[in-house]
C-alpha cells in the first residue's frame, strides 16, 4: 500500500477516535484523498487553481458525469480542502508539485492553467501579464477578433485557433503576428517581445476562463411568488409537513435563490445542494429502516447500507446493527424524502420557479 | 520415492510445456468467434453482446463458484499512477491464458488462471486527462492501446516492449485517448476523447503492422455542402462541432460494416450558436472499414444540450422482426431511450424507453426522439430527467440470444440544466446541470417490443457496471452497495453475490481454460478472478 494511503488512512483512523485533536484541515485532507483517490490519481485534481465556486462545479460533475460517490458530510470538506489548498483567489500556496506524479521537474506554479487536461507543458497564465496583455489586446485586436477573443464578422475565433492551442508565451503568436498580420495602431514587428507575451497571457486566460466556464447560474428568481404560495398550499401539498412561519420562517433569508431551489427539488442531500447549500439532511430526516427478525424484537435506526443480501443500521442508542437478508426478516424502509421525490415527476418548471419565487419572500 | 519425484517432475514438465506456448500470438480465426477459450476484443467478440456460450458456472451452481485469485494494479508513484488510486475500467483481453488490461498509462499481462504478473508496461506521458482507459486491442503478436497524451502504441504480447507509437490526436486541442482500439481485418480502429474545447471528433484505421494511417472519418461534415452540413448553420459551428467516439466499435463481417456510437456536439450545454440536429454527433453510424466510407446513421439526441453522448455499445444480433429474419443493432441510449434499427440499412424497428424521461415531446418518421425546447437548459433552470451521468453511459450492456432480452443497468435521475452564458457565441460547455436524485435498477428489455421484461430495482440509486449474460442462465453485473451479483437471466432474481469492497467498475467477462470457467472483474485497482474450482 502507498504510503501515502496509509497515511490517510491513519488520518481516518485518528479522526474517527478523537475527533476533537485533529485539526479540521487535516481532517479535510484525508476525506479528499480517500474520496477523490479512490477513482483518480490525486494530481489530476491538484494541477489546476480554481474558486470555491468552481471546485464545487468539479465536484458535482464527478458525481453527476462519472458516478463518483461523495456522500454529504464529505463534500464540504472536500470543498474547503481544495479551495483553502488549490484557490485561485491569490491568497492560497501554489499547487505542490504540479505535475509531480506525471513528468518530474516542472516545479510550483502560481499561474492558471485548465487544469487535468491538456499537455503538462500547457502555457501557465500570469495574471499580472493578462492584465497587460488585455491593453495590448483592446489597442491592436478587439475590433476585429470581439470583446473576448471569440471573433466575429472581420476576425478569426482565437480560443479555437490552433495557433493560439499551440502557443507557449508568444512563440506561435509571434512569429504569426510578424508575417505581417494586420493590426489597427501597430505594424505587427513593432510589438516588443514583453507585448506579444502579455497578448499570449490574456489570450490564454480568455481560452481559461471559457474552458472552466467562469460564468455561473445567472438568476433563478424568475417566478411568480402569488403562484407559488398557491401552489405550496394546493397541487404542491407542501403544507401537509411545512409551515410558512414554522420550520420554513427566514428560509429566504437562510438560503441564495438557486440552494432554495436545488434544496426544495432534492432536500436528502443526495444531490449537489448547490453552492454554499450543501449539508447533510436537516435533523431528524434521516432515511430510517425497521427490522423484524423472525424471532425477537423490531428493531429501528438510521439506515447504513441496504442491498439484496443484507440490512444494517445504527440504532437509537448508536450501536451498529447488521441483518442477513432472509424470507422471513421483514425490513421496512422509511424515507421522508419520498415525497419530494415523487414530486419531481409532476412538478412543473413554471411551478418550480414560482414556489422558488414564495420561498425567497419567508424572509 | 524416486519415482514420484520423476512423475512430479515429469508432471511439472508437462504443465510447463502446455503453458509454455500460451503467450503465443493470438489465432485470426478467434478474432469474432464467440468468446469461449479466448476474449480477444473489448466486448469478446465483435458483435457487443458480451454474451458467453459457456455453461460451466450456471443458475443451479453459482453458490459454489470459488474466488481463484487476486491481483491488484498498483501503479506506483511514477508517471501516470501516483498514489491517489487506481480504477480498471478496461475490460482485460484473454489470449492463450493469459490476461491484457490497462490504466492510463498502464498495461498489464497477468496469468489468467492464477493472477500472477507476467509483465507491466508504463508510457511516459506528456499530459492529458486521465478519466479511465478502456483498454487494448489484440493482432497476432500485437497488442494496441490508446494514451491520455494522444497516442497510439503497438506493445508485443510477449513482453510488453513498445513496438511503435503513433500520435492519434492533438493535445494542445485538449483531445486524448481512452477508448480500446479494435482490430477488424487488417484496421487498428481508433477514437478521440476531450469535449473540453469544441473540437470536432473523429475516427481513424491504422496498419496494423506500421501504425500508419489508413483513413479518418469525422464526424462532423468538414464543408457546407457535405451529406449533414444543412444540420448545422454555418461552418464555423460545424468543424467545432464535437462528437468524440470514445466507445469501442462492433463489427459484421458478413455486411463488411463497422459500428461506431458519437458523442455529445459541442458547446455542449449552451447550443444557441448550433441551431441544428448537428449531424453526426449523437449518432449510430455504420462504416465501411476498408474505406471510412459512411453507409447509413440513426441520430437518437439530434441537437442534444444535456451532454447525453449515444456513444453506448451498438449491440449486433440476429432476431425475428414479424416473423422475419433480421440483422439488427440496439443501443439503450444515455438518453434514456431504447432503440433497434435494421444494421444493414440504419432503418428504426423500435424505438421506446427505457426509463420515463421528460424532455422529448414524441418521436419523428425516422424513429429519433423530438427534443422539447422548454426542457434545454435554461437561464433559470429546466428540471430534466435522465441527469447528466444518463440513463445509461460507459458500462456496456449485454444480450442475450437465449433469451432475446437486452440487458442493461439503468439509472432514473433528475437534475436541474442551467445555461450560464447566455451570450450568441458560448463556447466549451456554456452551462451545466446541478443537483439529483435518482434510483438505479437492472433491466431486461424485450427487443422486439422494446417493453421491459423485467426489472430489478437496486435498494440505493447510482449502481453502473458492465454486464456479462451467458448460457448458464446468468447475468453478471455490479450493484450500488459494492456487490458483484449474479441474477437468472429469465427473472431478474439475484442467486449470488460476493462484495467486492469497491464497485465493480468495469465489464466481467469470462473464459474456459482446461476445463474450468472463469469470471473475470474489476472493483476500483483490483481484479478478482472467479472460478468453477470443483469440478
Amino acid at each position: 500500500m502507498p504510503a501515502r494511503a496509509i497515511c490517510a488512512i491513519l488520518a481516518l483512523l485518528t479522526a474517527a477516535s478523537a475527533n476533537a485533536q485533529v485539526p479540521a484541515d487535516a481532517r479535510n485532507k484525508a476525506t479528499f484523498e480517500r474520496v477523490c483517490g479512490t477513482c483518480h490519481p490525486l494530481q489530476i485534481a491538484t494541477a489546476s487553481r480554481r474558486s470555491r465556486a468552481q471546485w464545487q462545479d468539479t465536484l458535482e460533475a464527478m458525481v453527476s458525469k462519472q458516478g463518483a460517490k461523495i456522500a454529504d458530510d464529505e463534500f464540504g470538506p472536500i470543498v474547503d480542502y481544495l479551495t483553502a489548498t488549490y484557490g485561485n483567489d491569490g491568497s492560497a500556496p501554489g499547487p505542490a508539485g504540479r505535475g509531480g506524479g506525471r513528468g518530474a521537474g516542472r516545479g510550483e506554479s502560481r499561474g492558471i492553467t485548465a487544469g487535468g487536461v491538456g499537455a503538462d507543458d500547457k502555457h501557465v497564465v500570469d495574471t499580472a501579464g493578462a492584465d497587460r496583455g488585455r491593453k495590448v489586446y483592446a489597442a491592436e485586436c478587439i475590433n476585429c477578433h470581439g470583446t473576448h477573443a471569440r471573433g466575429g464578422d472581420n476576425g478569426a475565433d482565437l480560443i479555437r485557433s490552433v495557433v493560439v492551442l499551440h502557443d507557449r508565451y508568444g512563440n506561435e503568436i509571434g512569429p504569426f503576428l510578424r508575417k505581417g498580420h494586420p493590426t489597427q495602431t501597430t505594424p505587427p514587428a513593432n510589438l516588443t517581445q514583453a507585448q506579444i507575451a502579455d497578448l499570449s497571457h490574456f489570450v490564454h486566460y480568455e481560452l481559461y476562463l471559457t474552458m472552466r466556464s467562469a460564468l455561473d447560474i445567472q438568476n433563478v428568481l424568475t417566478g411568480d411568488a402569488k403562484a407559488g404560495a398557491a401552489y405550496f398550499r394546493g397541487e404542491g401539498k407542501c403544507t401537509g409537513c411545512h409551515a410558512a412561519n414554522g420550520d420554513l420562517a427566514g428560509v429566504g433569508r437562510r438560503y441564495t435563490p438557486v440552494n432554495l431551489q436545488q434544496r426544495f427539488l432534492f432536500p436528502q442531500g443526495g444531490g449537489r445542494g448547490g453552492r454554499g447549500g450543501r449539508g447533510a439532511p436537516p435533523p431528524g430526516k434521516a432515511v430510517t429502516v425497521t427490522v423484524t427478525p423472525p424471532s425477537g424484537p423490531a428493531v429501528t435506526g438510521v439506515l447504513v447500507e441496504l442491498d439484496d443480501f443484507n440490512v444494517s443500521l445504527r440504532d437509537g442508542s448508536g450501536d451498529y446493527r447488521s441483518f442477513k437478508r432472509t424470507s422471513s426478516l421483514k425490513v421496512v424502509k422509511n424515507d421522508p424524502f419520498v415525497f419530494h421525490q415523487e414530486l419531481l415527476d409532476r412538478i412543473t418548471d413554471k411551478n418550480m420557479h414560482d414556489v422558488v419565487a414564495y420561498l425567497e419572500t419567508l424572509q | 520415492m524416486k519415482s514420484s519425484r520423476a512423475l512430479a517432475a515429469a508432471v511439472l514438465l508437462t504443465a510447463l510445456c502446455t503453458a509454455l506456448p500460451g503467450q503465443g500470438m493470438l489465432n485470426p480465426a478467434k478474432l469474432g468467434a464467440p468468446p469461449t477459450d479466448t476474449w480477444p476484443t473489448y466486448h469478446g467478440d465483435y458483435s457487443g453482446r458480451r454474451y458467453s456460450t459457456l455453461s460451466k458456472i450456471n443458475a443451479g451452481n453459482i453458490n459454489s463458484l470459488s474466488l481463484a485469485w487476486v491481483y491488484r494494479a498498483s501503479t506506483g508513484p511514477g508517471p501516470g499512477g501516483g498514489f491517489g488510486g487506481v480504477r480498471v475500467s478496461a475490460t482485460p483481453l484473454e489470449i492463450n491464458g493469459v490476461l491484457y488490461f490497462t490504466v492510463p498509462d498502464h498495461v498489464w499481462a497477468i496469468d489468467a488462471r492464477t493472477g500472477r504478473p507476467i509483465w507491466h508496461h508504463q508510457w511516459q506521458p506528456k499530459g492529458g486527462l486521465y478519466i479511465g482507459n478502456r483498454g487494448v486491442g489484440a493482432w497476432g503478436n500485437w497488442l494496441y492501446y490508446e494514451t491520455p497524451d494522444c497516442n497510439l502504441v503497438s506493445l508485443n504480447m510477449k513482453d510488453g516492449s513498445e513496438r511503435w507509437h503513433k500520435s492519434i490526436c492533438d493535445l494542445d486541442l485538449f483531445y486524448y485517448g481512452s477508448v480500446a482500439p479494435v482490430v477488424v481485418k487488417n484496421h487498428v480502429i481508433t477514437g478521440v476523447s476531450g469535449d473540453d474545447l469544441d473540437q470536432p471528433g473523429y475516427i481513424e484505421s491504422h496498419d496494423p503492422e506500421t501504425g500508419d494511417r489508413q483513413w479518418r472519418w469525422y464526424v462532423v461534415p468538414q464543408k457546407m455542402g457535405e451529406v449533414g452540413s444543412d444540420s448545422w448553420p454555418n461552418e464555423e459551428a460545424m468543424k467545432h462541432g464535437g462528437g468524440m467516439t470514445w466507445q469501442p466499435i462492433t463489427y459484421d463481417p458478413e455486411l463488411n460494416l463497422i459500428y461506431v456510437t458519437t458523442g455529445n456536439p459541442q458547446p455542449v450545454i449552451a447550443g444557441k450558436a448550433r441551431a441544428g440536429d448537428n449531424l453526426f454527433t449523437e449518432s449510430i453510424v455504420a462504416l465501411n472499414p476498408d474505406t471510412g466510407k459512411m453507409a447509413w446513421y440513426f441520430q437518437p439526441s439530434p441537437h442534444d444540450t444535456h451532454d447525453w453522448d449515444a456513444t453506448q455499445t451498438p449491440v449486433l444480433f440476429d432476431g425475428e422482426i414479424n416473423g422475419q429474419k433480421r440483422k439488427l443493432v440496439a443501443q439503450a441510449s444515455r438518453n434514456g431511450w431504447f432503440f433497434v434499427l435494421d444494421r444493414a440499412t440504419g432503418k428504426n424497428i423500435v424505438t421506446s424507453e427505457f426509463v420515463k424521461t421528460n424532455w422529448a415531446k414524441g418521436t419523428d418518421a425516422k424513429g429519433q426522439p423530438i427534443p422539447d425546447p422548454a426542457k434545454m437548459p435554461q437561464l433559470d433552470g429546466a428540471l430534466v430527467t435522465p441527469n447528466q451521468g444518463g440513463a445509461a453511459n460507459w458500462p456496456p450492456p449485454s444480450f442475450n440470444p437465449d433469451t432475446g432480452l437486452f440487458y442493461v443497468n439503468a439509472t432514473r435521475a433528475f437534475s436541474v440544466y442551467y445555461i450560464y452564458d447566455p451570450s450568441d457565441k458560448p463556447e466549451g460547455w456554456g452551462g451545466n446541470d446541478r443537483g439529483g436524485w435518482g434510483e438505479g435498477m437492472l433491466e431486461a428489455i424485450d427487443y422486439k417490443t422494446g417493453k421491459i421484461k423485467w426489472s430489478h430495482k437496486w435498494e440505493s440509486g447510482g449502481g453502473r457496471s458492465g454486464l456479462l449474460s451467458t448460457a448458464g442462465k446468468v447475468l453478471f453485473a455490479g450493484d450500488p452497495s459494492n456487490n458483484l451479483v449474479a441474477v437468472h437471466t429469465e427473472t431478474g432474481q439475484p442467486l449470488w453475490h460476493a462484495n467486492l469492497g469497491a464497485p465493480v467498475t468495469n465489464g466481467p467477462m469470462t473464459y474456459e481454460l482446461d476445463g474450468t470457467q472463469y469470471l473475470v472483474v474489476a472493483a476500483g485497482d483490483t481484479l478478482y478472478g472467479f472460478a468453477m474450482l470443483g469440478k
